[in-house]
């Protein structure tokens, strides 16, 4: 499903405090299943979710190197918990903070992936609009491709380690 | 029909329904006959009933789809969900409710499962999310949550308490190493003061006989003073005598001359007597040759005297010289005396001392030996009941260096006599036995079992406290035995 993606407007949304997103994907991103929280806020149907890759929801505004972190935790099996800034159908965007864990099959091997998002702490939101927009940058600047994403993951490291935690101590603890 | 299932009764109540409408519509076109509204309205009723058994076999298959879901829920596998829910249809809540319902259940259980498998890594500042989760399922996580942060207390404790093992084994190994050394210095140090101390017992006897040596030489020597004395005033005798014989002798060759004058004087006068006199002269003559030998024995008998007083003068001096060699060596020999008399007692003084010291020396040992003994048990904690230490801590208080020493050995020879003597051997044998109570305790229960450990813990201190008596005692032995 080729959904052309929205033009993004400055309008946000912003989730109740106990709103709780579900979705899952299979191995390749491809959406199979939305909660009713999910297609309410994304603005979608829930025959348009279903299929479409979970990535029609990527907002501009978020760094590539975001993304390729999230996805080369989730396949080596680990869970990952982000700061992601969405895109919604009609163009606006919303905050979610993510938690995405891989699903086992009856052998143990990932067969897809199950996602939460919730309402992120506004103090986070900051946080990560400062540090995404350094990085989205960084990535500009390098011209995109590997020499992009290298620059823009060498900038959230020396974030890291100016602050003296890791990644998932960072994020949870913000 | 209660046995039907619910799906199957309202096909068979639609059925039946059905049969009774067409037997209904058959006896309404007998009494009055076919027309067209009757056959519209019939054939509607038919397509009616048609869309009713439809949308039934819909509802079923919704419901049969919720029912599997609920039936993997059931099973374990919450992964499935209902997708594609058309909107407005009978089963749309129900579906959505099943989906939620299943969302809020999956959540927990990857949120219970993350909390704690980083809890178990350590990563205790993964908690599990709550928001977003209801009712039961928050306050269960809320509860993993107090759990995760007393893991991470008990992860700390556990932390905190491997490293202090790990330092105390460290310090426990390194300690019973140093011991040894102190040990093995101090076995090295005793056997040096054996001998240090049997040399300065012989030099302290060698010097005692040597002063009596002494003392006899110097009454010897002021034996030949004396002699030297009387001998030297013999010879101012001889030599005061010797210049008598010279006046004597000084008076004989006088009256030898006068002697010889006369005879001279008498053979003049016989000579003038002449033949008268030949008788006379022969005498005079006689006598002028007697006096002739008087006079040169006289003259003989001086120069044997003059060559005697020589003699004796020159012994005279020979002598003083010998009194003052004699008087200055006696000064010499009375000092040196002295001297060594004052050696004699420093002697004496240090083979006390060398005493003390090794008694000292030796006591220091076997508080090292007792300090390594009490090792050796606590290391079978750590080390076992089969290690090296296990073995070395089963020693009894017979067989130890200090219990060989104060039953059999020097101890008792030196020491056998005194009140803290008999001080030691009670406590002596409480560490040892209570170490080898610890020890005994140490069976498969111990690592789980509290009050095995108080015990153990109870007769360790009990080792310790009999351990400062017998150092108490050790001290007293060597205060009561050499004093402060």
């Amino acid at each position: 499903m080729s959904a052309v993606r929205p033009t993004p407007t400055q309008q946000e949304k912003v989730l109740n405090d106990e709103d709780f997103i579900v979705s899952k994907t299979d191995l390749r991103g491809i959406i199979t299943y939305g909660n009713r929280v999910f297609i309410g806020i994304s603005g979608y149907e829930e025959s348009e979710l279903l299929g479409a890759p979970h990535n029609i929801l990527r907002h501009p505004d978020m760094p590539r190197v975001v993304f390729k972190l999230l996805w080369d935790t989730i396949q080596a099996g680990r869970e990952i918990n982000a700061y992601v800034k969405n895109l919604a159908k009609d163009g606006s965007f919303y905050w979610v903070f993510a938690n995405i864990t891989p699903a086992f099959d009856e052998r143990g091997a990932v067969s897809g992936y199950y996602s939460v998002r919730r309402k992120p702490k506004a103090a986070a939101i900051e946080t990560f609009t400062g540090i995404y927009r350094a990085m989205l940058e960084a990535e500009r600047r390098a011209g995109g491709g590997q020499a992009a994403m290298k620059a823009s993951q060498a900038l959230l490291e020396q974030t890291l380690q100016e602050k003296g935690v890791s990644y998932d101590e960072f994020v949870l603890g913000v | 029909m209660t046995n039907l299932s619910l799906g199957s009764r309202i096909h068979l109540l639609a059925g039946v329904a059905f049969l009774l409408y067409v037997a209904f519509a058959f006896l309404g076109f007998r009494a009055a006959g076919a027309n067209g509204w009757m056959i519209t309205l019939m054939t509607l009723s038919v397509v009616v009933f048609i869309l009713m058994l439809y949308t039934l076999h819909r509802i079923q298959v919704a419901l049969a789809r919720i029912t599997a879901r609920m039936e993997e829920a059931a099973g374990g596998n919450l992964a499935g969900r209902i997708t594609g829910i058309r909107k407005g249809a009978a089963t749309e809540a129900a579906a959505w409710a099943l989906n939620d319902l299943l969302d809020q259940v999956e959540a927990y259980f990857r949120e219970t499962n993350a909390a704690f498998e980083h809890a178990q890594k350590g990563l205790t500042f993964r908690k599990a999310m709550t928001s977003g989760l209801h009712g039961a399922f928050r306050q269960s996580l809320e509860r993993v949550n107090v759990s995760v942060e007393a893991m991470a207390d008990s992860q700390r404790l556990v932390q905190k308490e491997r490293l202090l093992a790990r330092v105390g084994e460290l310090s426990a190994v390194n300690l019973v190493k140093d011991l040894k050394t102190i040990q093995d210095f101090l076995v090295a140090q005793n056997q040096d003061m054996r001998v240090v101390a049997n040399l300065s017992r012989e030099t302290a006897e060698e010097a005692e006989a040597s002063t009596a040596g002494i003392q006899a030489i110097v009454a010897d020597l002021n034996r030949v003073i004396d002699l030297i004395d009387s001998t030297h005033g013999q010879i101012t005798q001889i030599h005061e005598k010797s210049s008598e014989i010279q006046q004597i002798i000084q008076v004989i060759t006088e009256v030898a001359d006068k002697t010889n004058l006369l005879a001279l004087n008498a053979a003049i006068e016989a000579a003038h007597a002449g033949e008268a006199g030949k008788g006379f002269a022969v005498v005079a003559e006689e006598v002028r040759t007697l006096s002739e030998n008087t006079k040169d024995a006289a003259a003989s008998i001086a120069a044997s005297i003059g060559s005697f007083g020589l003699a004796t003068t020159r012994m005279m001096n020979d002598a003083g010289h010998m009194k003052e060699i004699a008087d200055t060596s006696r000064s010499a020999i009375t000092e040196f005396a002295g001297q060594f008399q004052r050696f004699s007692e420093s002697a004496r003084t240090s083979l006390a001392q060398v005493t003390r010291a090794q008694d000292k020396g030796f006591t220091s040992l076997v508080k090292v030996d007792h300090f390594v003994f009490k090792q050796n048990g606590y290391r079978t904690l750590q080390a076992g009941l089969d290690s090296a230490e296990a073995k070395a801590a089963r020693t009894d208080h017979h067989q130890c260096r200090l219990g060989l020493w104060y039953e059999q050995g020097e101890g008792k020879k030196a020491f056998g006599q005194l009140a803290c003597y008999d001080r030691l051997a009670l406590p002596h044998a409480r560490v040892h036995g209570n170490v080898h109570a610890a020890m005994g305790l140490l069976n498969e229960r111990w690592e789980s079992d509290p009050a095995l450990q108080e015990d153990v813990v109870a007769a360790f201190q009990a080792a310790e406290q009999a351990s400062d008596e017998v150092m108490d005692a050790l001290d007293c032995m060597v205060t009561e035995r050499h004093g402060g």
